[in-house]
């Protein structure tokens, strides 16, 4: 057993180190990802990265002349933090004191100082003193991690992540709300710089691993990929930060197995992962967006093949009539039929459609929609052509107030224009519910329960039960008849202000 | 470093003693070369309901910006109740324009209602109990309880103003000023919205709105602010909104002449 365990260390120990350093490091860039994607702050990591090598250069110069300590890991992990503070302070200074743009600004800070890195380091006398194998700080080499640089990695993360906790919310709030953070206190530029510097440090830890090209993969990917996860913040950190961790140990396990670069595979694994979540993430994902469009039936389309089932007339109509009767039918037809079936208004059987009891009250609130629309239009000056594809449209709007609207403006109509009845206002002429009495057809029986102040009197009291007559005078007057025998002629306003109750019709 | 907003909920004093709600004195503010406010100084008193007016790009929610202490002044200050805007901390609740909010931010209706109680916390500290249940019952005046679980932006337009609403009221801060809170909302969120507004003032709180409807103005506020760069003038509806006035800041747009002809015909 001894002898299994040093024998393994012996095959496997140089992983130990890398698999530390990379955990340890994917967590922290994850869970700063986070931040730096909700602020739109991606390019600027970039730039640190990128102006990080005049940093690592300048700290490095600085231990070796002032200590005589070769490529002491801390002096360059200073040097680049400074670096890319400085970066992001030109940045802000040009944006704000020039007409210059933040994109362009940034471009031009990053380049710049990273340019300054590599001509500082291709002169002879620099270069012969920064003994910093060029190549690995590029592409990154996680497997050349030391001991050293594990604890300091270590420290790094501690650091960073305790300032994300304690400064949970002063971070929430001012990449959500600055004004607001602002009137309660929190100084909103100082926690930006705050982010800055978490974000320098995390982009010179992770370095390590990926080099200065892809390290902002690190950074961002797995913070975007946990964006299209959740819609809760301190969820999106924790999946981040489990994305980030999986995805590097695949990463480095393909690295191990195929002996291909370690930063390159990782990378290749989270951008993987990225394209996962994009296309399956659960709300945000482009599948369930794909589903959600195919399965929404338009509500137009539901509301036509009810209309036209209630036109078709009595009994079971087959599929093919209720088609003919849509002008525009399309493949959502069947599929509105199924949704309809489903949520209880039609009953089909054997390719043929009846409506329910409640499909009946839902296509009759329809179709008096569509005839009050079209006696209105008629009123109008909407050309005689375009009443009834007018109509149509508006018949679908939402609002039923609009209809009782039109429907009182026009004297409560019983027919359109073209002669056809306009169904009666079931919902509001339900049994034991207070109705006007205008809304009332022939042959109803009503109780009066109350009586409005109107224009001119009407001789009638409440408690007495009235029957409806037929309308007169183009269906402008109603007339009732009392128990005892009166008849009563009523006009429209004095019909609105008697309300009554249903006795039986 | 970072200063927790925590701050007393102010006892009423003798009105005489307490200093205006907000003094506003010789404020210029600029971005780059443009100046967005100059030499504005006004002073609004306690338990007021005021409207600032005025053109596109006129400075209005640049002067809320101060009146925040988001933005430092060229010139000029901003007071709260007698101190500086700087120091201030909480006691003034602010309801962003429903533009400048991103509303993908990953954050629940909840959470943003309880961000009125992140003043009355440290800042290392979590919020309690207490805190959601504050945030729960200023969701149940804005009739956004139903929807405390969801994503700010599942929400309609006018929801998504009352959600805010609600993180205004959560703070219970003595002062409430809303950028455009009417635009682009439905008829019930507008009467919500504005039952909200006399509630706050009837219980004694100051609350300024950025306004574009001139229609609505006079209806709707005490006093009326009408801003262009400059402050042309200050006071009572009725005395803001005379034609003169009116076309000297608007300069004879479409709109205008026709809101000039709205208030000849009505005298």
């Amino acid at each position: 057993m001894q002898d299994a365990i040093i024998q393994f260390q012996l095959d496997y120990g140089y992983l130990i180190n890398p698999l530390i350093v990379g955990t340890l490091v994917s967590i922290v860039c994850s869970v700063v990802g986070c931040f730096i994607v909700l602020r739109g702050m991606s390019f600027l990591a970039d730039a640190i990265a990128h102006s990080m090598l005049a940093g690592v250069i300048a700290g490095y110069l600085f231990m070796k002349v002032l200590f005589g300590q070769e490529s002491h890991l801390g002096g360059m992990l200073i040097g680049a933090t400074l670096a890319g503070i400085l970066t992001v302070a030109m940045v802000g200074l040009v944006t704000r004191f020039s007409r210059i743009k933040q994109d362009t600004a940034i471009g031009i800070m990053y380049t710049g100082i990273f340019a300054l890195g590599s001509f500082l380091l291709s002169l002879d006398s620099v270069g012969s003193l920064v003994l910093i194998d060029i190549y690995h700080f590029i592409v990154g080499d996680v497997m050349a991690v030391k001991t050293g640089e594990l604890w300091l990695l270590a420290i790094v993360t501690s650091i960073v992540l305790s300032v994300v906790i304690l400064f949970y919310r002063p971070l929430q709030l001012t990449s959500f709300d600055p004004i607001m953070a602002a009137s309660i206190g929190i100084p909103v530029l100082a926690v930006e710089y705050l982010l800055t510097a978490c974000t320098s440090l995390v982009v010179v830890s992770g370095v390590q691993i990926a080099g200065v090209i892809l390290v902002v993969a690190l950074i961002i990917t797995p913070a975007a990929s946990a964006y299209l996860l959740t819609d809760r913040l301190d969820r999106m950190i924790v999946a981040s930060a489990i994305l980030g961790v999986v995805g590097f140990w695949t990463g480095f396990l393909i690295a191990i197995v195929t002996g291909s670069a370690a930063g390159a595979a990782v990378v290749i694994t989270m951008t993987a992962f990225f394209f996962l979540c994009l296309v399956f993430a659960p709300r945000h994902g482009l599948l369930a967006d794909w589903i959600r469009k195919r399965n929404t039936v338009p509500q137009e389309i539901m509301e036509d093949v009810l209309g036209s089932v209630l036109r078709s007339g009595d009994g079971f109509v087959p599929v093919e009539e209720v088609l003919g009767y849509i002008s525009k039918p399309n493949i959502k037809i069947r599929k509105s039929i199924d949704m309809l079936e489903r949520q209880g208004l039609l009953d089909v059987q054997d390719d043929k459609l009846k409506l329910t009891k409640d499909g009946l009250f839902e296509a009759r609130r329809l179709v008096r929609a569509h005839r009050l629309w079209e006696t209105y239009l008629d009123q109008t000056s909407v050309p005689k052509e375009e009443i009834h594809s007018r109509a149509h449209q508006l018949e679908h709007l939402q609002d039923e107030s609009m209809v009782d609207y039109l429907d009182d403006k026009l004297g409560h109509p019983i027919t359109d224009p073209h002669g056809s009845e306009i169904p009666i206002d079931e919902k509001r002429v339900a049994r034991n519910e207070k109705v006007l009495l205008s809304l009332l057809r022939e042959g109803y029986r009503a109780q009066i329960l109350e009586k409005k102040v109107c224009q001119e009197a009407i001789a009638i009291e409440v408690g007495q039960v009235v029957s409806i007559g037929k309308r007169s005078e183009d269906g402008t007057i109603w007339t009732v008849v009392t128990d005892a025998g009166d008849i009563l002629q009523l006009d429209h306003d004095q019909a609105d202000a008697l309300l009554v109750q249903i006795v039986e019709n | 470093m970072i200063q927790s907003g925590q701050h007393k909920p102010q006892t009423r004093s003798t009105g005489a003693a307490r200093p205006p709600a907000i003094e506003v004195e010789d404020l210029t503010v600029s971005y780059g070369p443009v100046p967005a406010l100059l030499d504005v100084s006004l002073t609004i008193e306690e338990g007021k309901l005021v409207g600032i007016i005025g053109p596109n790009g006129s400075g209005k929610s640049t002067l809320m910006k101060a009146m925040l202490g988001f933005i430092k002044p060229d010139v000029g200050t901003v007071k709260i109740f007698g101190s500086d805007v700087a120091g201030i901390k909480g006691r003034v609740a602010y309801v962003p324009q429903r533009g400048a909010v991103d509303w993908d931010f990953p954050i629940t209706v909840r959470e943003v209602a309880a961000m009125g109680r992140y003043s009355y916390r440290r800042w290392w500290q979590d919020l309690k109990q207490q805190d959601y249940a504050l945030a729960e019952e200023a969701l149940v005046k804005v009739r956004m309880s139903d929807f405390a679980d969801r994503q700010i932006g599942q929400l309609s337009g006018g929801q998504q103003q009352r959600v805010f609403m609600a993180r205004a009221l959560t703070q219970n801060a003595d002062i409430l000023l809303l950028d455009e809170p009417f635009a682009g909302v439905d008829a019930a969120t507008e009467r919500a919205i504005l039952d909200v507004l006399e509630d706050l003032k009837n219980d004694g709180k100051t609350v300024v709105v950025v306004h574009h409807d001139l229609a609505t103005a006079a209806e709707y506020f005490d006093l009326l602010i009408l801003l262009k760069q400059r402050l042309f003038g200050f006071g009572p509806p009725k005395m803001i909104l005379n034609p003169k006035l009116l076309g000297d800041v608007y300069e004879g747009t479409l709109r205008v002449f026709a809101e000039l002809e709205r208030q000849g015909a009505e005298g």
